[in-house]
């Protein structure tokens, strides 16, 4: 209890340098970052043998740990093929990740592009046209080399299969003559067969089993013959796997690189805004010489014409939802859902907190609803906020999401909603616990000095119980906002409401052969944006809680 | 082959020392693509932000022109409601359009490509139009969210805005003015089905056989899994998509009983022999190596996928059921089209371009666009499976087996015989089959048949942006049947050879042997 | 009549059936600005006493009066100090001082308050330490944060709650001091209680015993009659101070032994425990 007091006492006898150091290190500790202090002391030379343990501890130890683990990874993962595909290795997961971002920039560019003009538009389309020229041979280098590569392949693929097809064409009439002979042979026994005879009809009965089973066993040679086959014809052909991707960038390249020149060129905004404007001059030079019928069509004309000026200088590129937009729009949909839920939990909580009577009354929902899964709460929650959101395009609601800073951008709609609806009501029920633990466990000698000041009923509530509930209030809080952020993937996945899930879901869709990788991804990206929202959970967490005791790690 | 390995790597590694980015994006640049939005909004409030605002344009107006217009309003009181003009300066007709930011929904289907190419070429833009395109997850969602307003308009099912209308499944009058393409699904079966139909038909067992393949081989299959008690299970994308009637035609045609819906029954499979289960396209492939289907019905990349992966054996495609059936349509609400007629009808202009593009082909008949096309679909926000496998197909080549490549120049039709038009004849197909399988509960008499189609099919619209395109130029006066009453000739291209004349809905009813009957004249 | 005063007060606790007095016709007198010191061993009850006579408890028969009012709710007329302190947490220094005040003071404007309130951060030495949060501060500092706090709500009567004897010695002869300083710069009716005879005899104008529990009660009461102010150093060799902490002792040991006679003499065996008072912030540390 009374170290911070010795410490006071020390740092002001000690040297400045002594009480910045204890300073970083308290500023460590209230981030969460404690294994980053042993680094600190080290650099002011305290006990480096200590801390050199201690940093081989808590700092070396779990990045050898990550390493080793990625290390098995890259030598497993390839060794475990299933039809479906493979399981990506780190690399092909690194190569995702930059195909991701790539696309992300890709089209950032082409944003940009459009809203270009004046000479920065012109020497973007300059260079964008040199490049696309320089690819022009590129690609068709890329052609004839995955043409080339591929003649090989097949010549490399008959060479190997060849032996196979002539094994498999030579046994297969071979087994077929055979069988031809055997089913005569047993005709002709068959004649022979008189009614009776039960001895003789057996041992033809066991004749025509031995052959059912000659059959069958030639059937599985010539299976294995053609599955020996298949494997070599599904066998990856790695230059064939260069080829094709160095072609597949380059198309790609040229691909954006046409956008692009399309977007700086005919479709930029100046351009299009210069082509109207344009043709609103000569109809306004022609508007004056004009009169009666024809003046009033040319006035209606110019008069559209204004609307569509105006309209294509706000007019914006319709970009593609990228995995970084994604993200910040699933953040913002948990945040949402999370204060959602505070709102609705801490008050209940407090309610529950300070009277066991609402407390009874309230048990059995928490005790039903909460384990209740996201995946049930959505479509009802879709159906609710579809019921109060009819017409999205004209709903005020919707409006004023449009119009408010930081998320106006991300087309909020009723999917979103019902996402951060679902995200709410997943989280809630630790924050309402916690919420009603923290107040009903309140200090009865705290209480007795409310009673002794006379405080009144919201004095009492928001001067002494809700402060003292408030670590265990924040203790719920952030255990809500990790529970939000693991069932904020599946609701935007069952929603389609842009974001990770919507990503996750698509990449699935796409079966493409990065797809996976993709995935593997965002299980990173998932993880450390969990990490990131938990850390500042713990740093509220410690700057709320007014005793000695560390928040829970 | 060595040597021009070796060499291509070199040249390889020539090509990725070159800069890869036209020029690298200054760091103010990623900073503002770091902070999205609301943030970049803040972001360009500061100084900083707003040395980059040479993207604004002045609009140097003169001064008098605002009196001008003033008093050009005043006397348009007296307008007639044209709502067209066209403009000097180019051939185009610039519609007064209601909206200009539109979303469109697809499903990951290498046949939304009319939205993705009209999005991606610029036909839409040129009318006018900023359109985003959104990927949904199943068909189910995707009506929905067109219904609620989410979305302005959609890729669907034929099937989806018939049974929308006559309220089988959600109710809602949905109507199309522009039908997406022909053909383009494939039946798929597992290769131990495929082993045993070859055993059933030794004519199968060629690594090329003889198309088309029928169910009749599938028939020893099927009564063998009877005899022990089971039922094959097979997979199909949505109660009333064109693979579920195209799977059942198929499994009909040889006298396999894939199931009557009932009212109680809603699955549709009362007296079935092979029963059918709704399953997302891009789920299929999993769900047959997993084992719970043992074929499916599905659009494309998903039967070359399962080729890719050796899982299963396309058995046939659509087109061998019915040559040239139709598949998808452009689907929007009623209530939408009322309310904003130009829009729509610039959106069908620019889907009509946009089959064209798909279609083109040289002076040897070669589709000269689709590769380009496969390359766009690829992308990740489209269909984004690989290239190679949506490749196959959009240009006209199917894989039967990894050994069995044959060209298929009509898998996917998208402008060819006038097959953006929306017929009525295809709705009463599809209207025959929801009747013939039990979705429509009662028999019906003809004259319904033809008002329902007549309700979701709208080829007045369709024929009013074709003229507009005609007279703009882009668009050849023969490529649109003008004279049509929206019927098309009957047709006996189904691989059972039953004739289909779409005035005649009751009596193609009757001549099925498996499947409802309705007595002629019950009106 | 008094002007403080317990008249034949009974308070118990637990259900009808095994009902457990603690005090039994508790009667006590205390003058205006009398100084009294209750005296008791541990488990009699000084702690049910003292919440009381704040009105944390009520009693089951007889009133408590101040002034002639007869105490029903406890209010900051009454100003109690806590054996443990009750600090709120999370509040600094000031803020814990400035509750009391707001509360009390309502309409003190706001440089007047922040005045007020440095006043008594001063008188109990805690300057410098303002902004500091209840768990910086040592044992000692807290109990002078607990006066200071109770000071500041001018109350009428001070009920002092053993509020040294968590503290170590020398702290605890600090505070003593400090305590009989403030008291005398600004006098006022004072019950305090304690189990320490010296402090009792140190501090107090007139001891009261309490006999040892279940069924306390008051017993005899010792005026102390020395000078004021009392010098700790030279007091130990004052005879009178000699004769009243031996009187004293030897009383509470007489008592003690009576009690404990008594005891043994029923039958009854009596449960092993503290009576239990949920309302008193005592119950903690009585154990202890």
């Amino acid at each position: 209890m009374a170290r911070p007091h010795a410490f006071q006492t020390q740092s002001r006898v000690t040297t400045n340098g002594k009480f910045m150091k204890y300073k970083i290190i308290k500023a460590i500790d209230v981030a969460g970052l404690n294994f980053l202090a042993p680094v600190v002391r080290l650099c002011y030379r305290e006990e480096p043998k200590k801390q050199l343990e201690e940093i081989g501890r808590y700092i070396v130890i779990p990045v050898v740990a990550f390493t080793a683990f990625v290390a098995l990874w890259a030598v497993i993962a390839p060794r475990h093929k299933t039809k479906s595909g493979e399981v990506p290795t780190p690399f092909v997961v690194w190569d995702a990740a930059d195909s991701i971002w790539k696309f992300h920039d890709r089209e950032g560019d082409k944003e940009d592009a459009y809203g270009l003009s004046g000479k920065t538009r012109d020497e973007k389309l300059l260079i964008v046209e040199k490049r696309l020229a320089q690819l022009g041979p590129l690609e068709d280098l890329a052609d004839s080399q995955v043409k080339e590569v591929e003649k090989a392949r097949s010549k490399f693929v008959d060479k190997m299969v060849s032996p196979l097809l002539g094994e498999y064409d030579k046994l297969s009439t071979q087994f077929s003559e055979a069988k031809k002979a055997r089913e005569a042979g047993l005709q002709r026994d068959a004649e022979l067969l008189t009614s009776g005879d039960r001895d003789r009809k057996n041992a033809y009965l066991a004749e025509v089993r031995s052959h059912a089973e000659q059959t069958e066993e030639e059937r599985q040679t010539l299976k294995e013959i053609k599955a020996e086959e298949d494997a070599i014809r599904a066998d990856k052909y790695p230059d064939l796997v260069a080829a094709l991707s160095a072609q597949t960038k380059i198309a790609e390249e040229r691909q954006y690189l046409g956008k692009l020149a399309e977007h700086l060129g005919k479709s930029n905004r100046t351009a299009k805004l210069e082509g109207q404007i344009a043709q609103l001059r000569s109809d306004q030079v022609a508007f004056m010489s004009a009169a009666g019928e024809e003046a009033f069509a040319l006035a209606r004309r110019i008069v559209k014409q204004e609307e569509r000026i105006r309209k294509t200088s706000e007019s914006t590129y319709a970009k593609p939802w990228t995995l970084p937009m994604q993200i910040y729009r699933s953040l913002a949909c948990v945040f949402v859902g999370f204060f959602i839920g505070s709102a609705i939990a801490i008050p209940i909580g407090v309610l529950c907190g300070l009277s066991s009577t609402f407390m009874a009354a309230m048990t059995p929902f928490i005790a039903l609803f909460k384990p209740v899964s996201p995946i049930v709460w959505l479509p009802i929650a879709l159906i609710i906020v579809g019921g109060f959101i009819p017409d999205p395009d004209k709903h005020w609601l919707i409006d004023l999401l449009a119009n408010l800073p930081l998320i106006g951008w991300m087309k909020i709609n009723p999917a979103f909603i019902a996402s951060a609806v679902t995200v709410a009501l997943c989280s809630l029920w630790a924050t309402m616990v916690n919420t009603a633990l923290g107040v009903a466990s309140i200090d009865k000698d705290h209480i007795n000095v409310a009673r002794v000041l006379r405080l009144g009923f919201w004095d009492r509530l928001v001067k002494i119980v809700i402060p003292s509930a408030l670590p265990l209030i924040f203790a719920g809080l952030r255990i809500s906002l990790g529970v939000g952020w693991m069932v904020l993937v599946a609701a935007e996945l069952l929603s389609s409401s842009e974001g990770i899930g919507k990503f996750v879901w698509d990449q699935f869709n796409n079966g493409a052969s990065d797809s996976f990788a993709k995935m593997m991804v965002v299980v990173f990206v998932v993880g450390f944006v969990g990490l990131l929202l938990d850390r500042i959970m713990i740093v509220f967490q410690r700057l709320v809680s007014f005793d000695e005791a560390p928040a829970a790690m | 082959m060595d040597g021009p390995m070796r060499e291509w790597r070199l040249k390889q590694r020539l090509y990725q020392s070159e800069p890869i980015e036209p020029d690298t994006p200054s760091i103010q640049q990623r900073l503002r693509r770091m902070m999205y939005g609301g943030a970049l909004a803040l972001l360009s409030a500061f100084p900083l932000g707003c040395s980059d605002g040479d993207s604004e344009v002045s609009l140097d107006i003169p001064a008098d022109l605002g009196m001008e217009a003033a008093a050009a309003t005043s006397a348009s009181s007296a307008g007639g409601n044209e709502s067209t003009e066209s403009v000097t300066a180019s051939k185009k007709t610039l519609l007064d359009l209601e909206k200009d930011e539109l979303k469109f929904g697809f499903i990951k289907l290498t046949d939304c490509a009319p939205i993705v190419i009209a999005r991606e070429k610029g036909f839409f833009g040129e009318e006018g139009l900023q359109v985003e395109v959104i990927a949904q997850p199943n068909w189910k969602t995707l009506l929905d969210n067109v219904i609620n307003g989410e979305l302005d308009g959609a890729h669907m099912l034929s099937g989806q805005p018939i049974a929308a209308t006559i309220g089988f499944g959600t109710k809602a009058h949905i109507i199309t003015a522009f039908t997406m393409d022909l053909n383009g699904n494939g039946i798929t079966v597992s290769n131990s089905i495929w082993e045993q139909m070859q055993q059933n038909d030794e004519a199968l067992k060629s690594p090329t056989p003889k198309h088309p393949i029928s169910a009749e081989a599938l028939k020893p299959v099927v009564q063998s899994k009877l005899g022990a008690g089971e039922k094959l299970q097979m997979g199909m994308v949505f109660p009333v998509s064109t693979h579920n009637y195209e799977l059942r035609y198929w499994l009909a045609a040889s006298g396999i009983h894939p199931g009557f819906y009932t009212k109680s029954d809603i699955g549709g499979r009362t007296d079935a022999q092979v029963e059918l289960s709704v399953t997302p396209p891009p789920m299929m492939p999993a769900t047959l190596e997993a084992g719970n289907i043992q074929g499916y019905c599905v659009g494309e990349p998903w039967n070359q996928q399962a080729v890719a992966k050796g899982i299963g054996v396309p058995v046939t495609t659509n087109y061998d059921v019915w040559k040239n059936n139709p598949e998808k349509v452009f689907g929007v609400s009623k209530k939408w089209a009322d309310e904003n007629p130009n829009t729509h009808l610039a959106v069908v202009k620019a889907l009509i371009r946009a089959g064209k593009w798909l279609d083109e082909t040289d002076d040897s008949g070669a589709l000269v666009n689709r590769e380009e096309a496969a390359r766009i679909l690829s992308r990740p926000d489209y269909v984004g499976a690989d290239y190679d496998v949506i490749k196959n197909s959009m240009t006209g080549f199917f894989y039967f087996q990894k050994t069995d490549k044959r060209p298929m120049p009509d898998f996917n039709v998208f402008f060819k015989y006038h097959c953006t038009y929306p017929w009525y004849s295809d709705g009463v197909w599809f209207l025959t089959q929801m009747r013939r399988w039990g979705q429509i509960a009662e028999p019906k008499p003809a004259e319904w048949y033809d008002e329902m189609a007549k309700e979701v099919y709208k080829p007045a619209i369709y024929l009013k942006a074709a003229r507009m395109l005609v007279d703009e130029g882009l668009v050849d006066e023969s490529d649109i049947p003008w004279e049509t009453d929206g019927y098309k000739e009957a047709t006996s291209d189904f691989i059972d050879g039953i004739p289909y004349d779409g005035r005649d809905p009751i009596g193609y009813l009757n001549s099925h042997k498996i499947g409802n009957k309705d007595e002629t004249g019950s009106d | 009549m008094a002007w403080l005063e317990l008249n034949q007060v009974n308070v118990g606790f637990g259900p009808q059936d095994s009902r457990t007095e603690v005090l039994a016709d508790v009667n006590l007198q205390v003058e205006e600005n009398e100084f009294i010191a209750v005296i008791g061993f541990s488990g009699s009850g000084k702690s049910t006493l003292i919440s009381t006579l704040a009105g944390l408890t009520t009693p089951d028969s007889g009133t408590v009066s101040i002034g002639g009012t007869v105490v029903t709710e406890p209010g900051p007329d009454r100003g109690i100090m806590f054996q443990n302190y009750s600090l709120l947490p999370w509040l600094s220094v000031y803020s814990n001082i400035e509750l009391a005040v707001r509360q009390v003071f309502p309409e003190m404007s706001k440089a007047d308050r922040l005045e007020y309130i440095q006043r008594y951060i001063d008188m109990v030495n805690l300057t410098g330490a303002e902004w500091k949060k209840p768990h910086e501060l040592s044992g000692g500092m807290r109990q002078r944060l607990s006066l200071a706090r109770t000071l500041s709500m001018k109350p009428e009567v001070l009920l002092l709650d053993e509020p040294l004897s968590a503290l170590d010695a020398l702290t605890r002869a600090q505070l003593q001091d400090e305590i009989i300083r403030i008291w005398e710069d600004d006098r006022r009716t004072v019950v305090m209680i304690t189990n320490d005879v010296d402090e009792a005899v140190l501090m107090a104008d007139r001891i009261v015993a309490l006999t040892p529990g279940p069924e306390a009660t008051t017993g005899r009461s010792f005026p102390v009659t020395l000078d004021r102010p009392r010098d700790r150093t030279t007091l130990n060799f004052n005879p009178e101070f000699k004769r009243l902490r031996n009187d004293v002792t030897r009383y509470m040991m007489d008592i003690n032994e009576e009690a404990k006679e008594l005891r043994f003499s029923e039958s009854r065996q009596l449960p092993d425990c503290e009576p239990i008072d949920l309302s008193s912030p005592t119950n903690r540390m009585v154990a202890s």
